[in-house]
């Protein structure tokens, strides 16, 4: 039984353009609580950080400790 | 199991990514040395606060809020005059974060700095060193334009708690800036001098509510018995908040004279006011107010309440 | 990263510590310095630098017992009557006489308080006779103080593991089960001692956002703590004392009457009338709260729009700063503003924490457990109202008690069939092809939670409950499946969930009568010191299922008036103040 996909907006963003993941940051990654951020690699092999998984308690430390200022934490739709 | 521990590396390894050609590794090579708490990252750091991009610059003052000592201060005092806003600013905040009285050698020759945002965070910054040297400059900023400056300034002299300081702190207390009127009026609470009180009950009647309520607490503090007629005056206050404070300064003064000045405002509908009262009525203990007390005994509020318990105990030891 | 790997690793240490919050490196770092020989080990299952409930840091202390401006004695005594009397006073008097002490470390770490202009601590007038509130003018750089003070003392951090079972021998602590979140590689730590300070169970109700991570607490705080504890056969005290706060509706954020009260905020009706007096957190406070609710004069706001802009902007300095900084985007967001309108409040989802309750698993004034060389801290441990600044003393106080208990004693045997069989409870979701995913199993067992368990307490509901946990602890255990091993974690926390869920259910059932207002109003009863002035120590069964025993209060230390008892009853605005 495969399961559904169903889509969902995600509160953390993140500008590709300031985002250093291609220089191997990983602040925002080691440092959210529930572990929700990850490294994607785009189409031409740069990388960015991007929110994985639905599951934030909106805290900041991502957006607070990213040393370029690429990151931004919108309140969770469902809430807002 | 490799790497199931956080790291201890090298000081010098970690920083070797301060000559990568890359802004954004070199940022990488700053987090991790500030991440060594390693004082011997002092020194690498200091470097990266003058590299040629703005972001490894940022990076480094914010960095070097986790350290401490003279070298650590004249890096970021040598970024407050950095080109990028933001670089000064992490700087700012950092300065302030200093607690070794030595790292005060790097900001004192800068007390006097033309520049006013520099000014400002050195100021800032000397405060909580206490270094009694910075007492001349900061009497001399008084003088400055800038409001923020002078605010500063009065901070600096208020945590040195030294008698000379007064003529400058009551000088300061008539400033036309709110901020540094209040901020005057606070940092005289070490002195009980009639220089210190005067000022203090003059500003009783400041335009201002902030500044009376500034003025209306310190007096807890820096009063004597000839404080309290100006005191029980503060009692009509118009704003609430002013009030509450001349209250609890009456009480810490022992000034049972007030007591049935104070007595009749327990019946105020503002509850912060009539715990106050009743804690104070109860420091004061004199034994006519016990009647005003017990209508409150079983006030809707349990602090109320509580306080009146503890006030009426008091007067019956 | 996430791909599910297999692999066991074993390390043997003197101390391991659970938890990098607020207690673990408290407790890491006090038996580091107390016997700087012990290999002491603190894990967490995110973080170090940003885990825990102060991930971005705290507004203020909001009970310290400072020389001067409060006592032991004052203290001990608020905090018991405000727990209905259900205290040992023995660990609440011993942390009001040592807290200072860890304030002013602290304070050199680089935590600041906030101090006047003559350079002396400035502390607030809240609530009491006493003074409690130490503000915390740059609290944001707490877990970074911290985590500078554990690096410097070469305390051996692990992140990402995640402990799922407690290891026990010889009748004491033997060490732990854990496994990388990220890999789902397991590792197995030996211990002499260990310390738990794994936080609250957060995720216990739903938020009415429906968001299952909109939680009150740190969303990562699912309560693992309390299961771990369990399993291994410590006693939980007095779980039927939920927390529920008055929170910032949908943001589900703190009003934060310790900030605003003190200025002249409060907590009014749709009329704007208050009609409570005293916004400290309690359970008859919530009682009243809820009781207007229900009454048809709610919502319930804060209400600050009468307030000077001065205060207004003080107010929002701290409130929007330091704590939860997104709490100034939400208004931001619903175009609020504290200088125009009154803010929409609302009863939060329940949950376990001692920090602001009586609930957890039971310590001793040393911090130790039923289990000897276990400790507990922080808002798991049932050391009542403790807060942040509990977190750091009881903490302090597992530290160096668990570095005495190591000099005596070495590794405990423990049975190696005990690792394999939570191996293979724990990669079972692994092991399917498909089935329930853990965000549907969550979800379900706290939507039950709020259904059923929620106050006012119903019998016949609890029972309810207990039967639909029943029916999904059958679809957890046969048909929970997860992709990777985040999910796998996921899954973990479910299952936690789930055993608070059943814990809060059974503890409810066991004490019949009604205590600390709402948090334990179960309308068939009435409250009744005769049989129920006692702890309640939830145990686990022969028969794997909770099981319960009374426990005498211990003598108090602070003796309390009969007249005090009620300070905390008797909460509703009389009609004429009200109408002022």
């Amino acid at each position: 039984m495969p399961l559904a996909q169903t889509a969902t907006t995600v509160p953390v963003t993140v500008n590709a353009d300031l985002c250093i993941a291609d220089k191997g940051c990983t602040v925002c990654v080691d440092v959210c609580p529930l572990d929700v951020l990850r490294i994607a690699e785009t189409e031409d092999g740069s990388k960015t950080a991007y929110m994985k998984y639905d599951e934030c308690w909106y805290c900041m430390p991502c957006e607070a400790d990213c040393p370029t200022g690429a990151v931004t934490v919108n309140l969770p739709y469902l809430l807002k | 199991m490799s790497g199931l521990f956080e790291d201890f590396d090298d000081i010098a390894d970690l920083a070797e990514g301060l000559d990568d050609p890359v802004p954004g590794a070199r940022i990488m090579a700053v987090i991790d040395l500030t991440d060594s708490a390693d004082p011997a990252a002092i020194p690498h750091l200091a470097r990266a606060i003058a590299d040629e991009d703005a972001g490894v610059r940022k990076q480094a003052a914010q960095g070097l809020t986790d350290f401490d000592g003279p070298e650590v201060a004249a890096a970021l005092v040598s970024a407050l005059t950095d080109p990028d806003p933001a670089v000064v600013a992490a700087a700012s905040v950092s300065l302030t974060e200093l607690k070794d009285p030595t790292s005060g050698d790097a900001i004192l020759p800068h007390l006097g700095d033309a520049n006013e945002v520099k000014l400002t965070a050195c100021l800032a910054g000397i405060k909580e060193l206490r270094r009694p040297e910075a007492m001349t400059p900061a009497v001399a900023a008084l003088k400055h334009a800038a409001p923020g400056v002078r605010a500063q300034a009065v901070g600096v002299i208020g945590w040195l708690q030294d008698e000379t300081s007064l003529p400058a702190l009551q000088e300061a207390a008539h400033d036309t800036d709110v901020n540094v009127r209040r901020t005057a009026l606070a940092a005289m609470g070490f002195s009980q001098s009639e220089a210190a009180q005067s000022a203090l009950i003059a500003a009783l009647t400041d335009p201002e509510w902030i500044v009376r309520e500034a003025a209306a607490e310190t007096l807890a503090k820096s009063g004597g018995p000839s404080c309290i007629p100006a005191l029980r005056g503060a009692l009509a206050d118009d704003y609430w908040q002013v009030r509450l404070k001349a209250v609890r300064s009456l009480g810490k003064l022992g000034a049972t004279e007030a007591a049935m000045e104070i007595a009749p405002m327990m019946d105020l509908p503002v509850p912060n006011l009539r715990k106050e009262c009743a804690a104070v009525l109860g420091e004061l203990a004199v034994p006519a107010t016990a009647s005003y007390l017990k209508k409150y005994a079983d006030d809707n509020d349990p602090d109320v309440r509580k306080n009146v318990r503890w006030a009426l105990e008091r007067m019956a030891a | 990263m996430d791909e599910i790997l297999d692999g066991l690793t074993q390390i043997d240490c003197d101390i391991l510590v659970i938890g990098g919050g607020t207690a673990g490196p408290m407790a890491a770092l006090k038996a580091k310095k107390k016997n700087p020989k012990a290999n002491v080990v603190l894990l967490d299952k995110a973080n170090v630098k940003r885990s825990g409930a102060i991930s971005m840091g705290m507004d203020g202390l909001n009970n310290s017992v400072i020389p001067g401006y409060a006592t032991p004695e004052q203290y001990t005594k608020e905090i018991t009557v405000a727990n209905d009397g259900i205290c040992d006073q023995a660990a609440v008097y011993r942390y009001a006489q040592e807290c200072y002490g860890i304030i002013q470390e602290l304070d050199d770490f680089g935590i600041r308080f906030q101090k006047d202009q003559n350079g002396e601590y400035d502390v607030k007038k809240v609530h009491h006779i006493g003074t409690y509130v130490l503000p915390m003018p740059n609290g944001d750089t707490v877990k970074k103080a911290l985590y500078r003070q554990l690096r410097k003392a070469r305390i051996n951090i692990v992140n990402r593991y995640m402990a799922t079972r407690l290891l026990t021998g010889e009748g004491r602590i033997a060490g732990a089960v854990c496994v990388n979140t990220r890999t789902a590689e397991f590792l197995v730590v030996r211990a002499k001692a260990v310390i738990m300070g794994l936080g609250a169970a957060g995720r216990l109700g739903l938020p009415t956002s429906g968001y299952l991570y909109g939680t009150y607490e740190n969303a990562s705080n699912s309560g693992e703590g309390y299961a771990m504890a369990y399993h291994a056969g410590a006693g939980l005290a007095n779980l039927e004392c939920y927390q529920i706060n008055p929170l910032i509706k949908d943001y589900n954020g703190p009003a934060c009457a310790y900030v605003a009260g003190p200025m002249g905020g409060y907590t009014a009706n749709a009329q704007g009338e208050r009609f409570i007096e005293c916004d400290y957190w309690s359970g008859q406070m919530m009682q009243e709260f809820y009781d207007e609710l229900q009454g048809g004069k709610g919502p319930v706001y804060l209400k600050l729009n009468h307030l000077a802009e001065e205060t207004i902007s003080e107010i929002e300095r701290v409130l929007h700063i330091v704590e939860r900084p997104t709490r100034g985007h939400f208004h931001k967001g619903r175009g609020t503003d504290y200088r125009k309108q009154m803010i929409e409040m609302h009863i939060s989802e329940i949950g376990f924490c001692s920090g602001h309750s009586a609930s957890g698993v039971f310590v001793d004034e040393h911090a130790r457990t039923t289990i000897p060389g276990l400790y507990a801290a922080g808002d798991m441990a049932n050391v009542p109202h403790n807060y942040m600044l509990g977190a750091f003393t009881n903490g302090a106080f597992a530290g160096l008690d668990a570095a005495d208990f190591i000099a005596d004693v070495d590794f405990a045997a423990f049975d190696e069939a005990e690792v394999e069989a939570e191996r293979t409870r724990v990669l079972a979701p692994t092991k399917r092809d498909d089935g329930i995913p853990p965000n549907q199993i969550e979800y379900k067992t706290r939507r039950l939670v709020n259904d059923y368990l929620q106050p006012p307490k119903v019998t016949a509901k609890m029972e309810l409950a207990q039967e639909r946990f029943e029916e999904v602890r059958e679809d957890m255990e046969q048909g929970m499946y997860v992709r990777d091993s985040h999910e796998l974690m996921r899954a973990l926390e479910a299952s936690s969930i789930l055993d608070c869920a059943d814990m809060a259910a059974s503890a409810s059932l066991y004490r019949t009568e009604s205590r600390w207002g709402l948090y334990h109003n179960r309308v068939e009863y009435d409250r009744d010191d005769e049989n129920w002035f006692c702890h309640t120590i939830l145990t686990k069964g022969d028969d794997g299922k909770p099981a319960h025993r009374k426990q005498e209060v211990k003598p108090y230390i602070v003796e309390i008036a009969e007249d005090e008892k009620d300070a905390y009853n008797n909460q509703r605005v009389g009609a004429s103040v009200a109408a002022e």
